[in-house]
């Protein structure tokens, strides 16, 4: 006990009165005298501070420092680029664990490697041995380098100002920054052992760890002791070396593969080949996909997983009692205790809270047969009673920041809906409320969502007619020239529209080529991406098509629309890169001092880097034209050879000189949906700006037939008829409209700045060179003042900005011009909504009065045709088609 | 460490309160609750259960760990504090008010201190 060895912050830890113990050689605080329940649920709604100082430290460079890491650890060290951490163990020879880790790459040539404290030792033997084959050093850093953590909702609030306020970190979990806290350089890693979706690593010299604690403290964090940090990391469901890893409590080891994080954390990339234990892991795996696929065959390799359990009878989990299923022993826990969580109000909705009142459950992880399923009824030997059980899938999640939210396994279920017990009166019920609604949002509402528009009542009619509800396959065909042959009877209408419809948007968008019969703009994506694949596939039809890959895109965070995102509209199409094993996709870097607009330059490095096959600009917070006219540029000068898409679903009723002329400035395709900016109902478009003569052509081609048959067999054709009336509107009235809509939106942001809302962009252009405002109302605020504005009768979404996780974390609302410009406001009326709606959002004044009477003036729609030729002939077709 | 004098201790920290005609208090020390850290859960005995001093009557436990709560009386249980099984945090706010169960018929005791015995005790443990 003499030798205990001391951190950095002993002294700070004694001086608040905390509880000192061993702990793997060091002498560290268990809890502080508010206590360890006190301690977890600061945490959950605050933030914690945690010295980590005792854990190991160690530093790798050299030239084979990569393939080095790449034998020691399971993770993939190719995927961990510049600025990016990842979870990784440390192998044996037999599959088990010596250790797990987490690996930082804060400089371009070296890896910070932090291990256990309890194994520090072991772990610098085994690495010190296996690096003597490399060319690579290693350099034990614990000594000079402290080591701290603030975890929880308010950590990134005490960190950013710290920072004065400078960009901290990529919002994204395991994402790295070099930043300068009150003077004092600091590495920050946006990781952690506590489950919460926002917390950071602070790595300082050891000179400045003192300085940085004490200001931490003062800040509002609050001293965590190691008690509190295990119940955060149970609670978590993350293992612990000793409990879930190394060996069981029969002096087994435990196989890697029993802890889920193994299938993020064991890469078997070819770069991997020399790495310890791959034979066995690679059985382990085989077995881990057998039982995830419920094949209980051969449980050999994997007999047991480390699972969440909670207690539903009476008493405390703890590690070491047994479990059981149906009287057998199936395992044991493994960690448990009973943990505190706050009782929430609202659970589960966006709007959920924590309210003040606390709430113990007995929860823990268990190392059970490997075929015991999720919300399996289990039993748990405490002291000789069989108490009981249950598997859940989790304790807790953290993908819906800024909080990690507990899951109680007695939740109440969402309830469903009964059919109806009455129809007749349900259906009167239904057009009742339709009516109501209708009036609402027609009358009393100002709706302010850029992505919205309310169509003009020749739209409206036209796509309620007939031929709504039919069909008009057509296809051209070789054989008659390439025209379009129609497969039913009485389509001569809908094949006039179709044709005057692509007539006109040809006209608009000043390109050669439009598809039309996409239903959405998500659909016109589809179409194009399977298109493209089948294009580059074409020259060799007798092997499984490749996919897509390098994709240059933007990142969601930073504005990127799902409809161009792996795991959006791009999910089938994008190739795996098999040295990072992520998919094949690269993000336009923005401007370090607005995160709204493309870095041009940065980019022009991503395109030499990563050649993309395939460019696609286009976003759905979008404040800027998109770099389209540079960017072609430099690839025809680069010789590089790609095709170029802008997706501008948001944009595209501003095609045109007050906004972007994409075919003149160098695009090849553009996507779009036509009831945003554009007039139309609820459609997509696809333009190509192919020539005949081109090579290219032959993608449009593939266009047209991955549309039909490929996507669409009815392709709606009642709100086809609409469209081209839409197209008409565009056409006749769009110059003036264009020009309204982005004045309008560059008033609108500085008469809400000047209402003293914090409006986002650059105020050098006026915020904004489109239809999109965007307001800052503090973060993960955005869902609430979202509604309060609804209840309030302006309708808005809430919007995370490029610093935040995502949307359930959003600080911001979007707002668009373009619906109220068409109904007539200028910036007199914008001026008048902007105080209002800084008096909703800033002093929760109600306004929803207000709000309806300035609307009352504003419900007739502009930019259509309105004579009294057109009223008549609306007239007549709403008679006629009985709508 | 706070003490109340009305009443005895146990080397095993818990107090034991004379509630007169043969019937008593059982409780933990502040110093008890203080080392155990929060109370999470206790497992009392059932009314007219026989309790043995110095054998185990029960378990409380904490986050940290699980205790035994060894019997200062031998008896039988007259009444338990029904008020601990929802909220066993109240041992830590209250040790001397939040006890844990009341024993009649007592028939012998394990060796007990008085509160500056007790104090002493603790301040050399």
């Amino acid at each position: 006990m003499s030798e205990l060895k001391r951190t950095l912050f002993y002294e700070r830890h004694v001086a608040a009165g905390a509880t000192m113990v061993d702990f793997g050689g060091w002498e560290m605080p268990i809890q502080y005298p508010d206590g360890i329940v006190t301690e977890h649920l600061a945490t959950r709604s605050g933030c914690g501070l945690f010295d980590v100082s005792h854990m190991g430290r160690f530093r790798i460079t050299g030239n084979d420092a990569k393939a080095f890491l790449q034998h020691v650890l399971t993770s993939n060290v190719s995927a961990l680029d510049l600025n990016q951490a990842q979870y990784a163990i440390i192998p044996n020879e037999n599959g088990g664990a010596i250790d797990d880790a987490y690996l930082y790459r804060f400089v371009e040539d070296a890896y910070i490697l932090v291990v256990n404290a309890a194994n520090a030792e072991k772990d610098w033997t085994h690495l010190s041995r296996e690096i003597k084959a490399f060319d690579a050093q290693m350099e034990n850093k614990s000594e000079a380098v402290a080591l701290l953590s603030i975890q929880g909702p308010k950590s990134k609030q005490i960190l950013s100002d710290m920072a004065n306020g400078a960009f901290l970190t990529e919002p994204v979990k395991n994402a790295l920054g070099t930043v300068t806290l009150c003077g004092k350089t600091a590495h920050i890693a946006k990781t952690g052992y506590t489950g919460e979706p926002v917390g950071y690593e602070i790595f300082c010299l050891r000179e400045d760890g003192l300085f940085l604690w004490d200001e931490l403290v003062r800040r509002g964090a609050k001293p965590i002791g190691l008690g509190a940090r295990d119940t955060l990391r149970m609670e978590a469901g993350l293992p612990l070396y000793g409990h879930e890893l190394g060996l069981d409590k029969d002096g087994n080891e435990i196989p890697i593969f029993a802890i889920s994080l193994a299938r993020f954390a064991v890469s078997f990339a070819e770069e991997k080949k020399g790495m310890i234990g791959r034979a066995p892991l690679e059985r382990q795996f085989a077995a881990s996909s057998r039982v995830l696929n419920r094949d209980f065959s051969d449980l050999r390799k994997l007999p047991r997983r480390v699972r969440p359990i909670a207690l539903t009878g009476r008493g405390v989990l703890r590690a070491g009692f047994p479990v059981y299923k149906d009287g057998k022993e199936i395992g044991y826990v493994t960690s448990g205790t009973m943990i505190p969580r706050y009782v929430v109000e609202n659970q589960g909705s966006l709007l959920e809270t924590f309210t003040d009142q606390k709430a113990m459950r007995s929860i823990g992880l268990a190392l059970l047969d490997s075929d015991v399923l999720t919300d399996d009824v289990v039993e748990v030997d405490i002291r000789g009673s069989k108490i009981s059980a249950v598997v859940p899938a989790w304790h807790l999640r953290g993908d819906a920041p800024p909080y990690a939210r507990p899951i109680v396994v007695d939740a109440p279920e969402e309830p469903k809906d009964k059919p109806s017990a009455n129809l007749p009166a349900s259906a009167l019920n239904l057009l009742k409320k339709a009516a109501d609604n209708h009036a609402w949002r027609q009358e009393q509402c100002i709706n302010l969502i850029p992505s919205e528009m309310t169509a003009s009542r020749a739209v409206r009619l036209l796509s309620g007619s007939d031929p709504s509800f039919r069909y008009a396959e057509h296809k051209r065909t070789a054989s008659f020239y390439d025209h379009e042959v129609f497969y039913y009877q009485g389509t001569k209408f809908i094949d006039e529209v179709e044709r005057a419809l692509v007539a006109e948007l040809v006209k608009y968008f000043h390109c050669t080529e439009v598809e039309a019969r996409v239903i959405s703009g998500q659909m016109s994506n589809v179409t194009v991406f399977s298109a493209l694949m089948d294009y580059k596939n074409r020259l060799d039809r007798k092997r499984t098509p490749k996919r897509l890959g390098y994709i240059l895109n933007n990142h969601i965070i930073k504005g990127g629309h799902l409809s161009a995102q792996p795991m959006g509209a791009l999910h089938d199409y994008v190739a795996i890169d098999p040295a990072t094993e992520r998919s094949a996709v690269v993000n336009f870097p923005v401007l370090r001092e607005n995160l709204f607009k493309i870095d041009v330059e940065e980019t022009k490095k991503v395109i030499e880097r990563y050649r993309p096959e395939f460019i696609i600009f286009g976003k759905s917070m979008v404040l800027h034209k998109e770099p389209v006219r540079e960017i072609r540029a430099f690839v025809d000068e680069q010789r590089i050879s790609t095709t170029i898409m802008y997706d501008m679903a948001h944009v595209l009723g501003l095609v045109g000189p007050h906004f972007q002329m994409p075919f003149e400035e160098g695009a090849e395709i553009v996507t779009g949906s036509t009831h945003k900016t554009f007039f139309g109902p609820q459609r997509g478009v696809i333009a190509v700006n192919y020539k005949e003569d081109e090579l290219k052509y032959d993608l449009w081609k593939t266009i047209q037939t991955r549309t039909f048959p490929g996507a669409v067999s009815n392709h709606h054709l009642g709100t086809v008829v609409g469209l081209l009336m839409a197209a008409y509107e565009m056409n006749a009235f769009g110059d003036e409209y264009q020009k309204n809509v982005i004045a309008n939106a560059k008033s609108f942001a500085r008469s809400l700045k000047a209402a003293g809302l914090d409006v986002a962009g650059d105020p050098a252009i006026g915020y904004t060179e489109t239809h999109q405002v965007i307001v800052k109302t503090g973060y993960g605020t955005g869902p609430e003042v979202a509604e309060r504005l609804e209840e309030n009768n302006v309708i808005v979404n809430y919007q995370a900005t490029p610093e935040e996780e995502g949307f359930t974390a959003s600080g911001a609302l979007r707002l668009g011009v373009s619906e109220m410009t068409r109904f007539g406001f200028g910036s007199k009326e914008f001026e008048q909504l902007a105080n209002l709606i800084a008096d909703c959002v800033l002093r929760n004044k109600p306004i929803a009065s207000e709000v309806a009477k300035l609307r009352a003036g504003y419900t007739t729609l502009g930019y259509c045709f309105g004579d009294e030729a057109v009223k008549k002939a609306l007239d007549a077709l709403a008679i006629t088609s009985g709508i | 460490m706070t003490l109340q004098n009305d009443r005895k201790y146990t080397s095993s920290h818990e107090w034991l309160l004379d509630l007169g005609n043969g019937t008593y208090r059982v409780g933990l020390s502040d110093y008890a609750q203080s080392s155990l850290g929060d109370i999470v859960f206790i497992d009392l005995p059932q009314l007219g259960d026989t309790v043995t001093a110095e054998t185990s009557l029960g378990d409380v436990e904490s986050v940290k760990a699980v205790s035994e709560v060894l019997s200062p009386v031998s008896g039988t249980v007259t009444a338990t504090n029904e008020a601990l099984s929802s909220a066993p945090e109240s041992i830590n706010t209250d040790p001397y008010g939040a006890w844990l169960i009341e024993v009649g018929s007592a028939t012998g005791f394990a060796e007990l201190m008085d509160a500056s015995a007790y104090e002493t005790f603790c301040a050399n443990a």
